[in-house]
């Protein structure tokens, strides 16, 4: 069962220390050494810029950059294979999609013409060639498929560049750093608060549901026969990932009552009308040379891409 | 410091939708200078009543409430928690949950940030100071053991400079020796920054060796206010508490004829105290080279072949194949910050039939790594692991448990159903046994569970959930039993039921391992003692023979149960390992 163990266990350490390293390793992220305001205002930017172009070579060409931003940023690589994955696969589908279904069109369109409803003696041999015709369109008319996936590339473009832009930003700056930002940017404390907070549940929950899952196991029973594939095992793993959350919500639950409590004997309520508390909170940003350029730079960057391609 | 004092007068409080009061007529002073321990069984009302000197009572929990709590002569009431928590500073017993940013620092900047203080920069570093953590400012909160993160959410507290700092159950989470660690700073607060301290406690030791006085809280009232020696004297009201004396208080009070009382007439509270007023043993038992060199010095040192031919014994008596066995296993966890950490270290070791094995170490020393790769739970990077003859390689955690339990040393993670019945019903539903109502119904009937039984394990108290986690594995009627830390929080209740459990299930069982800080635990029921650290076995011996070696314990930051300690004081040549065996060696003397 070694391969087994392969999935379930050696490689799940490995891709939550991966994760964790990109949510919370951000000391050498270059994004996390800009004004927090600034990099939040230009990734809402970058997220508007794409939808300004149509033709694919300066969108790829923003991939590109989008990539190089997200490698600076020390993005996990199992987050940006996992989106890779889901934006290729997405697009190859078209590929069998769009004949398959326009095959289903030409055979339903060729029985609705030739089929008599007064006559099901030659019922039969209609719908044979109405079979024949659809599969025949299905199999033979890749190119269509493929002008489709044309159709959709810069699409599929500028979701990605945005998703990769997201990626690069939340995982390079620090919570303190975004919510610090987001703060004096006029975002409600709430909120923020919200932000940090939910980083610093986030491993502890990763852990528990982890260990829940464990729980489970050594109280559950696998499948006797694990059918091809071993279909059976996975849907029982799956089941159990399942039914693991529904503990997962009452810890949460029942750790949040302490939480309340802390919180309230830290002052954060008598924080949230204390204009002193903001003004500490939110001190010590400035506006750098080097925030400008940046700024300028990536928009000189687009401007060029717009110009010249 | 000012002056300043907490004082309840005749409190009567009901949480709201609670049919009774939880306090009634509790009255209390807490004078400024004091290091208070507050006693009192499960449900007697001590965490309410602390609960009132910031005010969580009645701001955050508005039942209702009668009767008056002034903090430095302020009534609570005219106050509001966010400004009461500035004079009184509380550290909750689920201290996890009480930390709420990410990094160290941000965490212990937190309340004075938001009290808009200027200097917040300078309370972090000099709270951070003074537990110790300044170098792990920049640590995510989620990095940090237990025993760390229990001093971050003291120095949260510490930042507010509080006149008073209450503590819920500090050794009831932590292990003894990070409780221990907890103590030696508010012991550093009490002398040195004048700071009041309060703790909610059950173990008797720890008041013993810190407090200087205790409250028994009974039914919601303040039963008695004494100082600790006077208080730990009166062992009947303790023992109806569920609060059980240190060790040697106990031994004192079965001595026969007042032999164990000292010149002033009342039982010795601490170790140092004992070895006055006991009689000394008869010189028969004595080690002989006690006499010259004064005590444990005298003792040759446990050599490390010592060991080894201790160890090799049990298989060489013929007690059959090992039932596990580790073969130059390696295991490790990759890290965030230090690259791969190997925690064990081409490890060799075999369990046999009828061992009864304690794993003690340090924290980290690998404990739970090795009970987890008995589990199947994870394989070994290098090295083989075999359960009852299977490869854990190869078979998966759910065929293991056929044979195998592990009972989790956070008994929360093994809820999974919203009844405990349902919890311990799992496993033999999910293997469709028969007769599984009645099987349950003995369990939980076993282990005083009934009552319970219908509650969501989640929502009971930790000594509670631990029960329903030992009845949870009681239910899988197993033949290797894997105990990860089971008398986590210390108390001999716990430590009775543990040993129960393991009669009860004795039948069937044949391999028991238990990783334990308890010590207490493992001088009364293991018969084969692990010493864990460096990746590797340090020893592998009998409680005897681990015991009588005070360096090999001093490096593994372990602290002997009082009763060998005492042996130690006495100059025996072996250990004594428990109260009754003390008891007794000491009448035989004379």
């Amino acid at each position: 069962m070694k391969y087994v163990d392969a999935v379930t266990d050696i490689s799940i350490a490995d891709v939550k220390v991966d994760l964790m390293r990109t949510a919370y390793a951000n000391d050498r992220a270059l994004l996390n050494t800009f004004d927090p305001r600034v990099v939040l205002i230009w990734s809402v930017l970058f997220m508007i810029v794409p939808w300004l172009f149509y033709d694919p070579r300066p969108l790829a060409a923003m991939l590109a950059a989008a990539f190089v931003l997200a490698a600076l940023s020390q993005v996990s690589k199992y987050l940006l294979a996992l989106l890779l994955f889901g934006q290729l696969t997405n697009v190859g589908f078209f590929v069998v999609l769009v004949p398959l279904m326009g095959g289903v069109v030409e055979a339903v369109s060729y029985l609705s013409g030739n089929l008599d409803p007064g006559a099901l003696g030659e019922a039969v041999p209609i719908v044979a060639t109405a079979l024949e015709r659809g599969v025949s369109t299905a199999l033979t008319n890749q190119e269509v498929g493929i002008d489709a996936v044309g159709a959709v590339v810069p699409f599929f473009l500028k979701l990605t560049i945005i998703s990769v832009i997201s990626l690069a930003v939340f995982s390079a700056m620090s919570p303190q750093k975004i919510s610090k930002g987001l703060l004096r940017l006029g975002v409600p404390r709430q909120l923020t608060f919200a932000i940090t907070y939910g980083y610093r549940m986030m491993p502890l929950l990763v852990e528990e549901y982890h260990s829940l899952i464990n729980s489970f196991r050594l109280r559950s029973q696998v499948p006797e026969k694990q059918g091809l594939l071993r279909w059976r095992y996975f849907l029982y793993l799956l089941k159990l990932s399942a039914k693991a959350f529904y503990p997962l919500i009452f810890n949460v639950a029942k750790r949040a009552r302490v939480t309340v409590e802390a919180m309230e004997t830290k002052g954060f309520s008598h924080s949230l009308g204390d204009e002193r508390s903001r003004e500490l909170r939110t001190g010590g940003m400035r506006i750098a040379p080097r925030d400008v350029t940046f700024v300028s730079g990536s928009l000189l960057f687009v401007v060029a891409l717009g110009v010249f391609l | 410091m000012s002056e300043s004092s907490i004082v309840v007068e005749d409190l009567t409080f009901r949480y709201p939708g609670g049919d009774e009061p939880v306090l009634r007529d509790a009255s209390l002073t807490l004078g400024s200078g004091a290091f208070t321990a507050i006693v009192g069984g499960n449900g007697s009302g001590k965490t309410t009543l602390c609960k009132t000197f910031n005010g969580l009572i009645p701001h955050f929990f508005e039942g209702a409430f009668d009767g008056r709590v002034t903090v430095g002569g302020v009534d609570t009431r005219d106050s509001d928690v966010a400004e009461l928590s500035k004079t009184v500073g509380y550290v909750f017993q689920d201290f996890e949950n009480q930390l709420v940013q990410s990094t160290v620092r941000d965490d212990v900047e937190f309340a004075p940030l938001n009290h808009g203080l200027d200097d917040y920069e300078e309370r972090a570093t000099r709270a951070l100071e003074t537990v110790g953590l300044a170098d792990l400012g920049d640590r995510f909160v989620w990095e940090l053991s237990g025993g760390q993160q229990h001093l971050v959410a003291l120095a949260g507290v510490l930042a507010m400079d509080p006149d008073f700092v209450v503590v819920d159950e500090p050794a009831a989470q932590l292990d003894p020796q990070n409780a221990r660690e907890t103590y030696e700073r508010l012991r550093w607060l009490h002398e040195e920054r004048d700071t009041t301290i309060v703790v909610i406690e059950h173990h008797s030791e720890f008041i013993a060796d810190y407090c200087d006085q205790m409250v028994l809280v009974s039914d919601g009232g303040v039963a008695w206010k004494e100082p600790v020696e006077t208080g730990l004297n009166r062992l009947d009201d303790l023992l109806a508490h569920d609060i059980h004396p240190p060790q040697v208080t106990q031994i004192a009070a079965d001595l026969p004829a007042d032999r164990g009382t000292r010149s002033d007439g009342r039982y010795p509270v601490t170790v140092a105290e004992a070895a006055g007023a006991f009689p000394t043993p008869a010189a028969s038992d004595r080690d002989p080279r006690a006499a010259t060199d004064g005590g444990a010095r005298g003792r040759s040192p446990v050599t490390n072949e010592d060991r080894t031919v201790a160890a090799s014994q049990p298989s060489a008596d013929g007690r059959g194949d090992p039932l596990i066995t580790l073969d130059d296993v390696g295991h490790g966890y990759p890290t965030l910050r230090e690259g791969y950490n190997q925690v064990l270290d081409g490890l060799d070791l075999s369990f046999y039939r009828g061992d009864r094995v304690a794993l003690v170490g340090a924290n980290g020393a690998g404990k739970s790594t090795l009970l987890r790769l008995l589990t199947g739970l994870e394989s070994p990077d290098e090295g083989t692991v075999t359960v009852m003859g299977r490869d854990t390689a190869e078979t998966l955690p759910e065929q293991l448990a056929d044979d195998t339990v592990y009972i989790h040393q956070n008994p929360e993670e093994m809820f999974v159903e919203d009844t405990v019945r349902k919890d311990v019903a799992y496993y033999l539903r999910s293997r469709g046994a028969e007769g599984v109502d009645d099987r349950v119904d003995d369990i939980l009937d076993y282990l005083d569970l009934e009552h319970l039984a219908d509650r969501d394990g989640r929502l009971l108290s930790l000594g509670q959930q631990r029960r329903a986690s030992l009845g949870i594995g009681l239910a899988t009627d197993p033949s290797v039993v894997l105990l990860d830390e089971p008398t986590g929080s210390l108390d001999l209740q716990s430590r009775r039921e543990v040993t129960g459990m393991l009669e009860k299930a004795e039948s069937r069982v044949e391999t028991v391992v238990v990783a334990s800080h308890d010590l207490q635990l493992v001088a009364e029921w293991a018969d084969r003692v692990l010493v864990m650290g460096d990746g590797d076995v340090l020893a592998d011996a009998s409680p005897e023979t681990v015991f009588a070696d005070p360096d090999l314990l001093a490096a593994t930051g372990l602290r002997p149960p009082q009763v060998v300690e005492l042996s130690d004081r006495f100059g025996l040549d072996a250990p004594v390992l428990t109260a009754d065996g003390m008891v007794e060696t000491l009448t035989e003397g004379r």
